[in-house]
C-alpha cells in the first residue's frame, strides 16, 4: 500500500512528528472516528502534541517570569531634560511590526514588550505618562542594541539613538538593585581598561594552562557561583600568548596610505593574534600602520548608556590618533568600529570636540570595508577551506558593512564562503549582554551554534571579539569545542603568507 | 402523499395561477411525494412564497435542474417544491472584471454558451446535464476542472438568499476581493437548500483557454495508477498547469488522463512533458482539441447506473491505492461489481458499485472503516430507496455535528426546509 | 471571579511567564497595526499549546469574560484591538510548524507561525505558499485566516481562504471542532470552514490549521513599467487583463507612493506619474508568450521607460519597493490613514479620478498603491495628527473614498478586513437584514457572544434567552450591545 504520510522532520527539530501515523496507533482515547477527523487535519493524537510545548526556554523567566530582577526603583516623569529618546524618532514609528521577526527577544519571548516596537511603545509611555520602573527597565535591559530592526524598517526609524538615549536615563534615573550594580560596576572596572583585565586574566590563564578550571569545575565549585559569574567563567577563551605589535610598521612596496589602528581591549587581551594579522595585512597592502599607545574607544560604555564614562573614553581615543596625521584609523573589531563612527553624533553637544569628532568619524572605518575601498593589490595565496562568515551586529546593522567582509574572503582563492540561516539574529554577545543576561544569550548562542554547524563549515569567520567569545562558548558546551574561528584579517593574513590550511585550522 | 392541506390559493396570488401545480409521482422525493409544485419568477415571490410556506409550516425542497434531488437521506417531509426553473437570466456580465451575477435557475449550459460570446467561461464543469448553477452551489457539485478552478466555493463571490421566513439577505458583492461581512456565500455552497433559497449567485470568471491537449495512459495496476499521479503532481507542474488528472477503472484495467489548457506552445510542451514523465508506466497517447473533447465527455461520467450504488469517497490523494484497493477488495469478497472513476488530482473517487442489497451494504460498511482510519469520508450519492434505509448516506459525523445543528438551528428554527436530508439527520 | 483571581487561575494554567497583568505591560497590547483606537485589556495571556489555549478559552466562558485573539498584531482594521474588561490571547507562541505531507501538498501549522517560514519550510522540495500579503514577514498565518488576507498574487492564486483546507478551533465554550477536510476533500456537511475564514476571530481561536502548498511555477517574469499617470497605466492594466491574460500580479503606485518608497528603500524606481509591476508565472512557453504580448501592451499605452527584472535579486527588489509602501509613508507624513476599498477593475478610473478630486476639496494629499488587477484600493490619506482638526478631515476624507469605492459597485474592504475601524460603513453596504442574517452565524458559533465582541457589525444582535436570572452581559455593561 501506498504510504499516505510525507511527514517529516523539518527545522522544527524532534517536535515534528506524523499525523497518519499518529492515527494508526490505537492506544489513545476517543474514538477512532474523532481521531479520525483530527487526523485528517494533521491533529494527531492530542497526547503527542502535548509534548513539548515550551516555545521559549528558561530564560523566558528573566522577562515576564518568576525571576525578573525587581528593585522597587519609581520614578516620575520617567525620563528628565537631559538626551531623553527624541519624540521625532518616536513618532516615526507606525506600528507596521515588521522588526519583530528580527528582534532576538521578540524570537525568544514572543512577547510585544520585548520587541523594538513594544519598546518604543514603552519609551513613548515614558514620555508623558508613564514611570520608569522595574518593568519598563526590564525590558530596556533586555534588548541588546543589535540594531537588527533597523535594517528591518521600512520607516527609517533610528532606534539606535531612541535605546542608546533611554539606556542613559535608565543609568541616571533607575535605582538597581545592589548586586547588579555591583556587578555591571565590576565589569566596567576591568573591560575598557586592558592592564587590569590582563591582570586578571593572567590568574585565570594561569589555572586554564593547568586545567585547573576543569579540577574546580568537577569539584562542584563552579555551581555555586551565581549565573552570571558562571557566564563570564564560561566565556573564557583559550588563550594564546600574547603578540605584541609594533608602535610603527612600514607599507610593502609603495605606500598607499597612512592609517591607524585601533587595538582593542577585549581583542589586544584575548585575540592579540588578530591584531598582529590585521597589521600584517595593511602593511602588505601598502599602508604605513600606526599604533599608538591607546586606552579604549568607549564602546561597551556608550551601548550601556554610562555617558559620562563613554563621552570621557570617546574624547581619549580622538586626543590619541587626531594628531598623528592619518589617512583612516582602521578597526578590526565591529563593536568598536560602530561606535567610533558615532563620536560626532556623542559629541555634539561638546563645543570643544563636537567638530573635531565629526572629523575623526569621518576617518573611521572597518578593516574590511577600508580594503575594498582600497582595492587589494598584494598576492593571494590559495586557501581551500569551506568558511562560514558570521556577521557582527555592530557590523552589518549598525555599519551596513555586510559585501566586504564577504569579498575580502572571496578574494581568496579555494575559499568556499557558506551563509548561516537566521544570520541577521544576533549571536546573543551585544556588549555586556552575554555577562549581565546569561540565560537569554545562552538560547540565542545556541539557536546561532546550530545554524552554524549546520552549514558544515571547517573555520567561522567573524569580525568581532564579543562574538567569537560567544561563539566559542556556545560551541563549547554542545561539544563542538574544537571547531576553529578566525578574525577575516587572520584567514586574510595567512593567505598573503601562504600559510598552509592546516595551519589555520590548527588555532 | 398529501400530508397537509395546503394553500393552494394563496401561493396562487403570489406567483399566479400557471405556476402552481399539483404535484405528480415524478416530483417525489426518494419517495416521499409532496403536494404542490411552484415556480416563482423573482426574488420577491419567493420571499412571500416562503413567508407564506413558514406560516403553514410546510416543508420545502428547492428544486433547480432536479439533477440531484437523489442527494441525501430521504426526507422526513416534503410539502412543497420551489422550482427556480422560472428564474433563470443573467443578470450582469462584465467581462473587464470577470465577473457575473445571475439567477439560481439559470441552467449552467446555458451560462457558459453566453459567456463564451466574450470568451470567458464559469470554471465548473460537473457531468450532470441540465444543472442549474444554484443547484450546484447547492449541491457543490464539480468535474475534472476543479483541479485548476477549485470547486465552486472557489468560484462564488456574492450570493442572495432568502431564508425560510422570508428574509432576504445577500453576502459578498460582484467584486472578486471582498472579505466585508461573514462569507455566506462559503456557508452556502453545498448546503443542499437547508438554510434557505438560493435566488440568485455571482461569480469569477476565467477566460476560456485558446486549445487543449490530452494525454492519456493505460495500467492494469492500482498501484500504478497512485505512482503515476503521484509523479504527475509533483514534476515541474504545479496544480495551476493542470488543468485535469482523471482517472476510470474497470474490471481489471485502469486509465489515467491528463487535461492541458492554454496557448499552443504551452500545451504542446506541458504534453510531451507528461508523456516523458509517464514514460515508464506504460503506452501514452495524445488526444488533440476535437478528440480531447468527445474523449473526455465519456471520461467524466460518473460510473454508476440507475440501480446502482454511487459512493463519493474523499481522501489524501496520496492514498489513491489504499482507496482503490478497499473498494475492489471489498466488492469482491461481498460478490458485487464495482467500477470507478475520480479526481485523482484532488483525491475525489467515486464508486459505482452492482448487487444484492446486502452486499452492498457490506461494501459501503467497510469502506467506511477503512476511510474512518486513513482520513477522510464516503457519502452515499446515489443509492435505491431500500438501501438508503439501511444505511446513513453521510457516513460520520465528526466533532463538528453540533456545531452543524447550531447553524441550521438558527437559519432554519422551524426545520422546514429540506428536513432529514442532511448530515446527521438534520 | 475578581481580577486577581483571574490572574491566579491563568497563572495556574500558564506559568507566570504566560501571563501580563501590569499595566506598562498591557499598554504595549492596546493596539494593532492600526493605532486609532487603543483600550488597555484586562490582562494578556500567551499560550504555548492548543490545549492551553482551550483551557483559557473555557475559563472566560464560564465566567462570561470576553477575549479576544491576536497573533503578530499587524492588523490594519482593529481586528485584534482588546476589549474592554477582557482577555487578550496572544499566539505568537504556537509557533511551530508541524506537519509537512508535500504528497499530498499540505502543511499543517500552528496558528503563531510567520506566513513567509510556511514558503521557506517547503522551498527545498520546489513549493511554496501562495498568499503572501505585503506584511508576509510578520504576519501570522492565524491573523492571515482571520482576515481571508491576500496579497499581491491574488488575482491568480485567490486568497488565504483558497489556501486553507483543515482547522482544528476552539470554539467560544471552549469546545473543540476540526472543520474543513483537511487533506482529504469535501469533509461532508456545511462549509463552516469556509464561513470561519475571514471571520476576523469573532467566532473561535483557530489552533491547528492544514494549507495548502503549490509547486514552485516553472517560470516567473517580472516587469516594472513607468507610466505619465494613472489613467495611462490603468489603460494598460485593461489591455493586459482584456487580452486574456491573467497576470499572477499586478500593481501600480502613484507619484507620492513612487517617492516616499524612494526616499526610504531606495529601490530606484523610475520617476513617473504611475508604476506597474506585472508578474506572470507558470510554465515556460506561457510566461514567455505572454510577456511578450505584456510588453506590448504597455508599448502602445506610452510607457515611458520599461524595466525587466534579469534575476531573482532584481525582483526581490522591485517588490521590496512595493511591500514596504505603507511603512515608507512615515517619511513623506507624519501620520497617515490606510483605507482598504475594492472597485471593479472597470471603475479603477474613474474611482482614482474622485478620489483626486476628493484630495484636492479637502486639502490633503492622498498616494495610492493598490492591486490593479482586482481593484483593492489603498489610498493613503497623508496628514498631520498635530495640526488641529486635521484628524477629522482626514476621517472624513476618507469615509468618502469609501462610499465612492460602493457607488461603483464596490466593496468597502478588500483584505484588511471590517474589525472595529470599518464598523460605521456596514450599513452604506449591507441592509440590517442583510447583517441580521449574518450573525445569525455568529449566534450559532457564540451564542453568549465573548468572542471578540465589538467588532464588524455595528449593532450586535444577542441571541436568545438565557436560562435564569437575568445577567447584564458584559458586553452589554461596557454598553456594546443591547438585548433583543
Amino acid at each position: 500500500m501506498t504510504e499516505s504520510n510525507g511527514g517529516r522532520n523539518g527545522s522544527g527539530g524532534e517536535d515534528r512528528y506524523s499525523a497518519t501515523e499518529a492515527t494508526e496507533r490505537r492506544d489513545h482515547e476517543g474514538t477512532t472516528g474523532e481521531e479520525a477527523m483530527a487526523e485528517a487535519i494533521g491533529a494527531g493524537s492530542p497526547e503527542d502534541i502535548g509534548q513539548s510545548t515550551r516555545a521559549a526556554g528558561d530564560s523566558i523567566q528573566q522577562t515576564i517570569g518568576a525571576a525578573r530582577a525587581e528593585s522597587g526603583s519609581y520614578t516620575f516623569p520617567a525620563f528628565d531634560d537631559h538626551h531623553p529618546p527624541e519624540k521625532d524618532l518616536i513618532d516615526d514609528c507606525v506600528h507596521c511590526g515588521f522588526c519583530l521577526p528580527t528582534c532576538p527577544t521578540y524570537v525568544l519571548f514572543g512577547e510585544e514588550m520585548d520587541s523594538p516596537r513594544g519598546r518604543i511603545y514603552l519609551m513613548n509611555k515614558g514620555l508623558t505618562e508613564e514611570p520608569l520602573n522595574d518593568e519598563m527597565v526590564r525590558h530596556f535591559d533586555l534588548c541588546l542594541g543589535c540594531m537588527a530592526c533597523v535594517t528591518a524598517c521600512p520607516s527609517g526609524v533610528q532606534y539606535d539613538k531612541l535605546i542608546e538615549a533611554t539606556r542613559q536615563q535608565v543609568e541616571r534615573r533607575y535605582d538597581r538593585r545592589a548586586d547588579d550594580r555591583a556587578f555591571r560596576e565590576m565589569i566596567f572596572q576591568f573591560f575598557p581598561y586592558p592592564n587590569r583585565l590582563r591582570a586578571v586574566a593572567a590568574p585565570m590563564r594561569l589555572y586554564q594552562r593547568f586545567g585547573i578550571g576543569d579540577k574546580l569545575r568537577r569539584a562542584g565549585v563552579m555551581q555555586r557561583i551565581p549565573a552570571r559569574m558562571r557566564a563570564m567563567e564560561a566565556l573564557l577563551p583559550d588563550l594564546p600568548k600574547e603578540e605584541k605589535i609594533p608602535d610603527l610598521t612600514g607599507p610593502v612596496g609603495e605606500r598607499r596610505r597612512r592609517v591607524g589602528v585601533l587595538t582593542g581591549c577585549v581583542q589586544r587581551v584575548f585575540f592579540s593574534p588578530v591584531n598582529a594579522a590585521t597589521v600584517r595585512v595593511l602593511a602588505a597592502e601598502g599602508c604605513e600602520v600606526v599604533a599608538p599607545k591607546q586606552g579604549c574607544c568607549g564602546a561597551l560604555s556608550t551601548h550601556a548608556g554610562r555617558e559620562e564614562e563613554s563621552l570621557d573614553f570617546a574624547r581619549k581615543t580622538i586626543d590619541t590618533f587626531e594628531d598623528l596625521d592619518l589617512d583612516n584609523v582602521v578597526v578590526n573589531a565591529a563593536g568598536c568600529g560602530s561606535t567610533m563612527k558615532e563620536y560626532g553624533y556623542l559629541l555634539r553637544d561638546d563645543p570643544e570636540y563636537a567638530e573635531r569628532a565629526k572629523d575623526f568619524s569621518a576617518k573611521v572605518r572597518d578593516v574590511s570595508e577600508f580594503l575594498q575601498e582600497l582595492g587589494p593589490v598584494a598576492e593571494r595565496n590559495p586557501l581551500p577551506v569551506t568558511a562560514a562568515y558570521h556577521d557582527a551586529c555592530h557590523l552589518a546593522h549598525a555599519q551596513g558593512v555586510r559585501k566586504q567582509p564577504r569579498q575580502t574572503l572571496k578574494q581568496i582563492p579555494g575559499m568556499d564562503v557558506k551563509e548561516i540561516r537566521e544570520a541577521e539574529v544576533c549571536c546573543g554577545s551585544a556588549g555586556i549582554y552575554n555577562m549581565v543576561e546569561p540565560e537569554p544569550a545562552a538560547e540565542l548562542g545556541e539557536r546561532k551554534a546550530n545554524n552554524i554547524l549546520k552549514t558544515g563549515a571547517q573555520v567561522i569567520v567573524t569580525s568581532n571579539p564579543g562574538c567569537m567569545l560567544q561563539l566559542q562558548a556556545s560551541l563549547k558546551k554542545m561539544g563542538h569545542g574544537g571547531l576553529p574561528m578566525a578574525h577575516p584579517m587572520e584567514v586574510l593574513d595567512a593567505s598573503l603568507r601562504g600559510v598552509p590550511v592546516e595551519t589555520l585550522l590548527d588555532k | 402523499m398529501q400530508t397537509q392541506n395546503v394553500p393552494t390559493e394563496g401561493l396562487q396570488g403570489i406567483v399566479g395561477k400557471e405556476h402552481v401545480r399539483e404535484a405528480s409521482a415524478e416530483d417525489a422525493v426518494d419517495g416521499v411525494e409532496p403536494s404542490l409544485v411552484v415556480e416563482p419568477g423573482t426574488i420577491e415571490e419567493t420571499s412571500e412564497v416562503m413567508k407564506l410556506a413558514s406560516r403553514e409550516g410546510l416543508a420545502v425542497s428547492v428544486r433547480g435542474g432536479g439533477t440531484k434531488m437523489g442527494l441525501g437521506n430521504p426526507p422526513r417531509r416534503v410539502d412543497l417544491i420551489l422550482s427556480t426553473a422560472r428564474m433563470d437570466s443573467m443578470i450582469e456580465h462584465v467581462p473587464g472584471d470577470q465577473i457575473v451575477r445571475v439567477q439560481a435557475g439559470l441552467q449552467l449550459q446555458d451560462l457558459q454558451d453566453n459567456l463564451a460570446e466574450s470568451d470567458q467561461m464559469l470554471g465548473v464543469d460537473p457531468p450532470e446535464e441540465g444543472a442549474t448553477v444554484g443547484g450546484i452551489v447547492a449541491a457543490n457539485s464539480s468535474g475534472p476542472r476543479r483541479l485548476r478552478y477549485g470547486t465552486i466555493r472557489d468560484l462564488i463571490i456574492g450570493v442572495k438568499v432568502v431564508l425560510a421566513d422570508g428574509t432576504v439577505a445577500k453576502a459578498g458583492g460582484k467584486v472578486v476581493k471582498n472579505v466585508a461581512g461573514y462569507d455566506l456565500s462559503k456557508l452556502f455552497t453545498g448546503s443542499l437548500g437547508t438554510l434557505g433559497v438560493i435566488a440568485e449567485a455571482n461569480f469569477r470568471l476565467h477566460p476560456i483557454r485558446e486549445t487543449a491537449r490530452t494525454v492519456f495512459l493505460e495500467v492494469d495496476e492500482h498501484a500504478k495508477i497512485a505512482n503515476a499521479v503521484q509523479e504527475l503532481t509533483h514534476s515541474s507542474f504545479s496544480q495551476f498547469v493542470l488543468d485535469a488528472l482523471e482517472m476510470r477503472w474497470e474490471g481489471d484495467r485502469g486509465v489515467i488522463a491528463a487535461l492541458f489548457e492554454g496557448i499552443e506552445p504551452a500545451v504542446e510542451a506541458q504534453s510531451s512533458t507528461a508523456v516523458e514523465v509517464l514514460r515508464s508506466h506504460g503506452e501514452t497517447h495524445i488526444l488533440g482539441e476535437d478528440d480531447g473533447g468527445e474523449f473526455w465527455e465519456r471520461f467524466a461520467r460518473r460510473p454508476w447506473d440507475a440501480g446502482d450504488v454511487g459512493l463519493k469517497i474523499g481522501a489524501p490523494p496520496s492514498d489513491l491505492t489504499a482507496v482503490l484497493d478497499s473498494v475492489v477488495g471489498a466488492a469482491d469478497r461481498a460478490g458485487v461489481g464495482a467500477s470507478l472513476s475520480g479526481h485523482a488530482g484532488t483525491g475525489v473517487t467515486f464508486a459505482g458499485l452492482s448487487g444484492g442489497e446486502e452486499g452492498l451494504v457490506e461494501v459501503v460498511g467497510e469502506v467506511r472503516e477503512i476511510r474512518l482510519r486513513r482520513g477522510g469520508s464516503v457519502v452515499v450519492q446515489e443509492a435505491p430507496l431500500a438501501i438508503k434505509e439501511k444505511l446513513d448516506v453521510w457516513g460520520s459525523a465528526g466533532d463538528y455535528l453540533g456545531l452543524t445543528r447550531r447553524v441550521k438551528e438558527k437559519f432554519d428554527p422551524g426545520y422546514t426546509m429540506n428536513p432529514g436530508r442532511f448530515l446527521g439527520g438534520i | 471571579m475578581d481580577r486577581g483571581q483571574l490572574i491566579e487561575t491563568m497563572q495556574e494554567i500558564l506559568g507566570p511567564e504566560g501571563v501580563i497583568h501590569k499595566r506598562e505591560e498591557l499598554r504595549t497590547y492596546e493596539c494593532d497595526g492600526l493605532m486609532n483606537y487603543r483600550v488597555i485589556p484586562d490582562l494578556v495571556v500567551l499560550p504555548e499549546s492548543a490545549e492551553q489555549v482551550q483551557q483559557i478559552v473555557k475559563t472566560c466562558y464560564d465566567e462570561g469574560i470576553p477575549f479576544v485573539a491576536r497573533g503578530s498584531g499587524t492588523g490594519l482594521s482593529g481586528g485584534a484591538l482588546p476589549v474592554e474588561s477582557g482577555v487578550l490571547i496572544v499566539l505568537t507562541r504556537l509557533r511551530r510548524i508541524l506537519e509537512v505531507d508535500i504528497p499530498n501538498g499540505r502543511v499543517v501549522v500552528e496558528p503563531g507561525v510567520i506566513n513567509v517560514w510556511v514558503s521557506q519550510e517547503v522551498a527545498d522540495e520546489g513549493y511554496y505558499y501562495a498568499p503572501d500579503p505585503a506584511s508576509q514577514i510578520v504576519s501570522s498565518i492565524g491573523g492571515n485566516l482571520a482576515e481571508n488576507s491576500g496579497g499581491v498574487h491574488c488575482l491568480k492564486y485567490g486568497f488565504t481562504t483558497n489556501h486553507v483546507m483543515g482547522a482544528e478551533v476552539v470554539l467560544p465554550d471552549g469546545s473543540v471542532v476540526h472543520i474543513g477536510g483537511g487533506k482529504s476533500p469535501d469533509a461532508p456537511g456545511y462549509e463552516l470552514l469556509g464561513a470561519f475564514v475571514g471571520s476576523e476571530g469573532t467566532l473561535g481561536i483557530a489552533t491547528k490549521i492544514t494549507l495548502r502548498v503549490l509547486r514552485q511555477p516553472e517560470d516567473v517574469r517580472t516587469l516594472l513599467a513607468a507610466f505619465k499617470d494613472t489613467e495611462e497605466a490603468g489603460g494598460a492594466v485593461s489591455g493586459i487583463i482584456g487580452g486574456g491574460i491573467v497576470p499572477a500580479a499586478i500593481e501600480m503606485m502613484d507619484a507620492l507612493t513612487i517617492e516616499a518608497v524612494e526616499r526610504q528603500v531606495s529601490p530606484g524606481f523610475p520617476e513617473a506619474g504611475a508604476i506597474l509591476i506585472v508578474e506572470l508565472d507558470g510554465p515556460e512557453a506561457e510566461v514567455e508568450s505572454q510577456f511578450d504580448q505584456v510588453i506590448k501592451v504597455c508599448e502602445d499605452n506610452d510607457a515611458s521607460e520599461i524595466r525587466i527584472a534579469e534575476d531573482d535579486e532584481e525582483r526581490a527588489l522591485f517588490w521590496k519597493g512595493r511591500k514596504a509602501a505603507f511603512g515608507a509613508m512615515g517619511s513623506i507624513s507624519n501620520d497617515y490613514y490606510v483605507q482598504d476599498g475594492v472597485v471593479p477593475r472597470t471603475e479603477l478610473g474613474a474611482v482614482l479620478k474622485k478620489i483626486a478630486d476628493l484630495s484636492e476639496e479637502y486639502g490633503l494629499r492622498v498616494a495610492n498603491v493598490f492591486h490593479a488587477g482586482d481593484g483593492n484600493l489603498h489610498p493613503l490619506v497623508l496628514y498631520d495628527n498635530d495640526t488641529p482638526g486635521e484628524a477629522d478631515k482626514a476621517e472624513e476624507l476618507a469615509g468618502e473614498i469609501v462610499f465612492a469605492c460602493l457607488e461603483h459597485g464596490g466593496s468597502l474592504t478588500g483584505e484588511h478586513g471590517i474589525g472595529r475601524d470599518k464598523m460605521k460603513y456596514m450599513p452604506q453596504m449591507f441592509t440590517a437584514d442583510d447583517m441580521d442574517v449574518m450573525q445569525l452565524l455568529r449566534c450559532a458559533f457564540d451564542p453568549h457572544r465573548i468572542c471578540n465582541p465589538g467588532k464588524i457589525f455595528p449593532t450586535p444582535r444577542l441571541c436568545g434567552e438565557r436560562p435564569g436570572p437575568f445577567h447584564m452581559h458584559p458586553v452589554q455593561k461596557a454598553g456594546l450591545a443591547e438585548n433583543f
